[in-house]
């Protein structure tokens, strides 16, 4: 299966149409019913970030979506222009706290990493910032 | 997403259908608002045919908790489907609210 592309502004209007890329994208590569969620759900996350974080200082930018078929495992590249955010630097949650302590928010990162595989973000100053989600497409041999 | 409500003696059940995300959730957090404005504190909200949440469903959910806990009531889950659950997990929740198989059950968890 080729490489699969889509672009769009970033914009919580055009989130749908960037899950359902997603989410078509996955099931056309045989991805199963937990494999496709976690796409969508991290493409989610991701791009809201993106959305609310990284363009919030310049305006809107485009989102571009790329995803294709390695060795089984979906991958799923995110790429931006706006600034750049690195994953690793986004602080844990602390999942035992009551719920008095519970802070409204800081989760979406945290999803991103217990969604998929393996998680890596690279930000160059002419390609913009991507970030590259991996995940098995099937989570059983014969499923 | 569709909300639809069902109101049992001093009980809300809020019926939430499809996808609470971060285009829908502000209206999942508006609808509990309006019943804990007008003193609907105990609140039941029936994930049947939630098919999917994200953070910012989360937020909405723990929000609406929140307020409902502060003001001696509760936001209590029922019919919470595998997906859904999965998240819920993952982020901690299910050890901060509490989530029954049936609605009914849910119901009856507020009669002391």
């Amino acid at each position: 299966m080729s490489d699969e592309h889509t672009e769009r502004e970033a914009s919580l209007a055009n989130l749908p149409g960037l899950l359902a890329f997603v989410e078509a994208a996955c099931r056309r590569a045989r991805g199963d019913e937990e494999a496709c969620f976690a796409f969508k759900l991290a493409t989610e996350e991701a791009c809201v970030n993106i959305i609310t974080h990284g363009y919030a200082e310049n305006g809107r930018g485009p989102i571009r979506l790329s995803f294709r078929k390695v060795d089984g495992r979906g991958v799923l590249s995110i790429n931006d222009r706006g600034r750049a955010f690195a994953p690793e630097e986004a602080a844990e949650p602390d999942l035992d706290a009551g719920w008095q302590e519970r802070p409204l928010g800081g989760l979406g990162w945290h999803l991103i990493r217990e969604m998929v595989d393996e998680v890596s973000y690279r930000s160059a100053s002419g390609d913009g910032n991507t970030l590259t989600l991996i995940k098995r497409l099937r989570q059983t041999p014969d499923g | 997403m569709e909300i639809s409500d069902e109101i049992r003696g001093d009980i809300v059940i809020a019926s939430v259908r499809g996808s609470i995300d971060a285009l829908t959730a502000p209206a999942l957090t508006d609808h509990f608002n309006g019943h804990l404005s007008a003193g609907r504190v105990a609140m039941v909200a029936d994930l049947e045919g939630g098919d999917y949440i994200s953070s910012a469903g989360l937020r909405a959910l723990l929000g609406a908790l929140k307020e409902a806990r502060q003001r001696g009531g509760d936001l209590r889950l029922a019919a919470v489907q595998p997906p859904v659950r999965r998240v819920l997990d993952l982020s901690g929740f299910t050890s901060i609210l509490r989530i029954y198989e049936q609605v009914d059950e849910a119901v009856a968890s507020f009669t002391p």
